[in-house]
């Protein structure tokens, strides 16, 4: 350095200087590089996390169909409130106006709101009325979401299969819990940014998926009529449960499926575990007599007798291995069609001692007993059958005649199918298909599960003519229908008292089980009255249900007569036949009698107009329809409800408590189309929301707010139509 | 003299890469500003570029050595300004800074003195011809830019303060520094500092040291570190498009001090190198400039020239990305401000002045 000029001096330093700057700006890529690309995960959660918050904007769920279409479940849009509390001037204030709408603790919304900072609901699924107020307040930092709420518009129709769901839409019991996968479709997510002064900004940035929709084979006029007549069995008899099942034996889909006592989903906080459960697949009871058509037709397949031989039931007593076994009526010499129609304890009894352990229970596992039948209903139970290795040695004689063994109603229901069905077993089903969350009702092939053969085709029509004997001139006189025959088999239960382990005596499950007509059985009817006070056996109280719920099923659904009916009744039917066209032609005035005549007849077939709609529909083939016609009118716009108070339920809507006067639902169906509801002073948004949640098209002209409208509200239009509105300011 | 001066030496190529980081400077003021109080300040910073472009031609027709000449005559100006602001200046969030000018107009006169600064080092280095600095010398230079300094300090201004240092540096450096004067230099600053230390406020305190341990006081003096790195962080190597920390105004002021951030946010790794790449093409070009001045004056213009804006450059980068304390400095030609556009042209504009003369002897 010192040998240099000055100026080279200088130069060597500008040198110097130049590294050091370039020294300095390798140190800041590496930091750069440090930051923008090793760290970049950690720093951008870091990011989202101070700017973002994310919650959860429920998905559609699905809905669910009775077999012809009909919205037995369903959601609605429904506005919630939730609250920005760092937006919220006072928000002590705020949370007791809020808390005072809404009718909940304002403690606990306070605090909830204060440890959210950014986002609180308020009020989730809101009433219309409740949403309106909070609104009308115009409260700072409140604001609404739309989010979606199921409603059930048939109320307690069917209320255990279908069940109901929790406030976050999670799918509680019955097929809204089997299906809640399927049926929830994925949750959207509403992206809240948030400044740093904790300014808001919303945004819903995933859209979410509704959820496939459910189609039941429970048609819903049958599962009226079960319910009904359950409901009345029940003031009757005053037993403390039942059920009704009704089934296709020839496919083994659940037409009806009614239990009682029962519950309106749309009122959960009423809900109570009896309520809520779904005797026909989880209660296990000791089926009594009806287990006889166990015996009887394995011992007829293993050809080891036939109807025609006479057993003696000596005098209704008998000792077993030392056990002696008493008829609750004494019998003497009986041939075995007699010994069901009798159901005589003794006979069975003897009977069962030829088919002997192993095969016996060979019989009771192909009957599907001692499993589940797969239906699509959560909490079934498989019953309790034990194999033959632990049975003692008077067992076959308990389960000869129906005790020691447990069964449920539905495993029942499959029996006596199997009987109807030319002796094979099909599994119960209830969903017919899942469709597409935004796909157009269409036809739905039922594909009914493979078929397990059980016993033979000869056994079986030998069982379906004793089981007809029953109905004729045994215990199930009171199974007798007018204009069809019938078959079935009764069954009285002493319930073991959980206490005691003991056999009551003075409750009782009283059941009865059939199928009619008896030569092309259409339905399987299955009754089970769980401790009726006063009369109580099978034949008594569990038959007069069958043949009221079997006579009304098999008239709706069109069934040829195959037995000559009374004149009487001919006369009357004729008279409603009339009628009936009136009130197809829409002449209101003759609804009343129309009505009339059908309860005075005793029987209600559904009135013709909904059989016309839902014609195709019926039961005969093996699949649950949906046609595209019927669900033009389906989508009635009283039917889109006013959420989700049951008092505000509107009237027009059919519930069991009104399906004596189903007439409305007639109505309703027959008008068919859409109300083109008012446009009038609605933003295009808003419009088109409305025209979409009723299924119209909207073309909207100009913008603003709508000040005209064609065709004009209160019109009638099918479903799609093309609404013009016009917008302005 | 002057005819033979011609644009044709101009140095168009520095211009372009300067006008470059002008318009990438004006496009994420844009992006950072919009939908804040401060939308539509990149118009604004345009008509500043223009005018600061305006200046620059003039400022490189005027000979720089004419300028020198009358130095002192401007030293004392820019001295007597201060004392304005010293005595009338307006107070602005508890600092004395500005002068309020007819019309609306507000000036911080601390801005030029830099300039003046430049010029006036430069005048004094170039006019010592030994090689090696009398230790009168030192003490002189260091009183040329210390008393505006600690003027400035008084405002107090202390990011302005610290930008007069290199200049007396660098014009130390390149006057021939001796290693025993060198040591002298870090030995005082050694001395200062706790001096100084004493002298700050809590909240100065605070701000200097925050940068090292900023989760340590998150909401506090650690908040600006801390929402500038997780900008940068989360702006990977190709940005973020939605740059939310800047838009959600989590980064403070990203128009200005922090607008290397709020660029990194949203270009990336990538764009952050490239606006680097930019800068060092600049500095690098100015010192070649400087090499290739007329005499040794012209050499020491553009090398406080370049002094001033490394400066700048690094600790206004430096404390984005972490590594220096905040101190409102901001990165030049591209953060939102007329004073500090203006300057930089001025100063680019005295650069071109002695690229263009550097022929003429």
């Amino acid at each position: 350095m010192a040998s240099n000029t000055p100026r080279e001096s200088t130069k060597i330093r500008l040198y110097l200087l130049a590294a050091c700057l370039l020294l300095w700006c390798g140190g800041i890529c590496l930091r750069l590089v440090y930051l923008q690309i090793f760290r970049y995960g950690s720093f951008e959660q870091r990011a989202q996390r101070q700017q973002q918050r994310t919650v959860d904007v429920s998905a559609r769920r699905g809905i669910i169909y009775d077999r012809a279409g009909r919205e037995l479940a369903m959601s609605v849009s429904v506005d919630s409130a939730f609250a920005v509390p760092t937006e919220i001037p006072d928000l002590a204030g705020t949370v007791s106006l809020i808390s005072r709408i809404t009718k909940s603790d304002p403690h606990e919304l306070l605090a909830r709101c204060k440890a959210a900072k950014t986002f609180c609901w308020v009020a989730r699924k809101a009433d219309a009325e409740t949403a309106e107020r909070i609104r009308s307040m115009n409260l700072r930092g409140i604001y609404f979401e739309k989010e979606s709420k199921r409603f059930y518009p048939k109320r307690e129709l069917a209320a255990q299969v279908i069940g109901y769901v929790g406030t976050d839409d999670e799918g509680l019991s019955g097929i809204e819990r089997e299906y809640d996968d399927q049926m929830r479709g994925k949750p959207g997510e509403m992206l809240i940014s948030v400044d740093a002064r904790r300014k808001w900004f919303g945004s819903v940035e995933k859209q979410p998926v509704p959820g496939e929709n459910v189609v039941l084979t429970i048609d819903q006029q049958i599962q009226y009529i079960a319910e009904r007549e359950l409901q009345a069995a029940l003031e009757r008899t005053h037993a403390e449960s039942g059920t009704v099942i009704v089934e296709n034996p020839r496919t083994g889909e659940i037409l009806a499926l009614a239990n009682r006592p029962t519950f309106n989903p749309n009122l959960t906080r009423e809900i109570t575990p009896e309520k809520l459960k779904n005797h026909a697949v989880s209660d296990v009871y000791e089926p009594g007599s009806t287990f006889k058509l166990v015996t009887i037709s394995a011992a007829l397949d293993e050809k080891l007798t036939t109807p025609q031989e006479v057993f003696d039931c000596q005098m209704g007593s008998i000792v077993i291995n030392g056990m002696r076994i008493h008829d609750s009526k004494p019998h003497g010499l009986l041939p075995v069609s007699d010994i069901l129609a009798e159901s005589s304890d003794v006979g069975s009894i003897k009977i069962g001692m030829r088919l002997g352990d192993d095969r016996f229970y060979k019989y009771i596992r192909a009957f599907g007993f001692g499993q589940q039948t797969g239906i699509e209903l959560p909490g079934e139970t498989r019953g309790l059958t034990k194999p033959p290795n632990r049975w003692s040695r008077v067992s076959f004689a308990a389960i000869s005649m129906g005790q020691e063994i447990g069964i449920t109603p539905l495993q029942l229901a499959g029996l006596v199918s199997t009987m109807a069905n030319d002796g094979l077993w099909a599994a119960p089903r209830i969903v017919a298909a899942t469709t597409e969350p935004q796909s157009t009702p269409q036809m739905i092939a039922f594909h009914p599960a493979e078929q397990r053969r059980v016993i033979s085709a000869l056994t079986a029509a030998q069982m379906r003519q004793m089981m007809q004997g029953v109905v004729l001139h045994g215990t199930g006189k009171k199974a007798l229908l007018e204009g069809y025959s019938s078959a079935g088999k009764t069954g009285t239960a002493q319930k073991v008292d959980p206490a005691t382990h003991a056999y009551s005596h003075t409750k009782y499950v009283a059941s009865f089980a059939g199928f009619a007509p008896i030569n092309n059985p259409v339905i399987t009817v299955a009754v089970i009255l769980d401790s009726a006070v006063g009369l109580h056996q099978g034949g008594q109280v569990s038959a007069p249900v069958f043949q009221r719920v079997a006579q009304q099923v098999l008239e709706y659904l069109h069934t040829p007569h195959d037995v000559e009916l009374p004149l009487s009744r001919q006369l009357l039917l004729a008279s409603h036949r009339v009628k009936e066209q009136d009130v197809a032609e829409g002449s209101p005035d003759h609804l009343g009698d129309t009505l009339d005549v059908a309860e005075a007849a005793g029987a209600n077939p559904a009135p013709g107009p909904i059989q016309n709609a839902a014609g195709p529909s019926s039961a005969s083939a093996g699949t649950a329809v949906v046609p595209a016609a019927l669900r033009k009118h389906d989508a009635i716009p009283e039917e889109t409800p006013k959420p989700p108070l049951a008092a505000n339920l509107p009237s027009g809507t059919a519930t069991p408590e009104h399906l004596p006067a189903s007439g409305t639902v007639v109505l309703d169906i027959e008008q068919g189309g859409i109300v083109v509801p008012s446009f009038t002073g609605k933003g295009v948004r808003a419009a088109i929301e409305v025209a979409q949640e009723n299924g119209l098209d909207l073309d909207a002209v100009g913008s603003g707010l709508a000040q005209w409208q064609s065709p004009p509200a209160g019109t009638r239009v099918l479903s799609g139509s093309k609404v013009t509105v016009k917008f302005g300011r | 003299m002057s005819r033979y001066i011609s644009f044709r030496d101009f140095d168009w190529v520095l211009f372009i890469f300067v006008l470059l980081l002008c318009v990438l400077g004006m496009m994420e003021i844009r992006s950072a500003t919009a939908h804040t109080k401060f939308a539509g300040a990149h118009i604004k910073q345009l008509y500043w570029i223009v005018a600061g472009i305006g200046c620059m031609f003039m400022m490189s027709l005027l000979n720089y050595q004419v300028l020198l000449e009358r130095v002192h005559w401007m030293y004392i100006a820019a001295i007597a300004s201060l004392m304005v602001v010293m005595i009338f200046g307006q107070k602005y969030l508890g600092a004395r800074r500005w002068v309020k000018m007819p019309g609306g107009w507000h000036f911080q006169p601390s801005e030029w003195v830099k300039l003046i600064l430049i010029l006036a080092v430069a005048k004094y280095f170039a006019d010592l011809q030994q090689r090696e600095l009398s230790w009168s010398d030192f003490v002189k230079a260091g009183a040329i830019v210390g008393v505006p300094m600690l003027m400035v300090l008084a405002q107090p201004d202390l990011g302005t303060a610290l930008t007069y240092i290199p200049i007396a540096l660098m014009g130390l450096f390149l006057g021939g520094l001796r290693t025993r004067q060198a040591l002298a230099v870090v030995l005082l600053a050694g001395l200062m500092m706790p001096l100084a230390w004493h002298g700050l406020k809590p909240y100065q305190r605070e701000r200097l040291t925050s940068f090292l341990e900023p989760e340590a006081d998150r909401q506090g003096s650690g908040y600006q570190v801390i929402q500038s790195l997780i900008a940068v962080g989360s702006g990977g190597i190709w940005g973020s498009s939605a740059g939310s920390q800047t838009h959600l105004s989590f980064l403070p002021v990203p128009q200005t001090d922090f607008i290397f951030a709020a660029f990194a946010e949203e270009h990336g790794f990538v764009g952050a190198l490239s606006v680097m790449l930019l800068y060092f093409i600049v500095l690098m070009r100015l010192t070649q400039n400087a090499q290739t001045a007329p005499d040794r004056a012209g050499t020491f213009v553009v090398m406080g020239v370049v002094a001033v804006l490394s400066f700048h450059i690094l600790v206004n980068i430096g404390m984005v990305v972490g590594f220096m304390p905040v101190t409102g400095i901001p990165l030049p030609l591209m953060s939102y401000g007329g004073s500090s556009v203006l300057f930089m042209f001025l100063a680019l504009g005295i650069v071109m002045n002695v690229r263009m003369r550097r022929f003429v002897n």
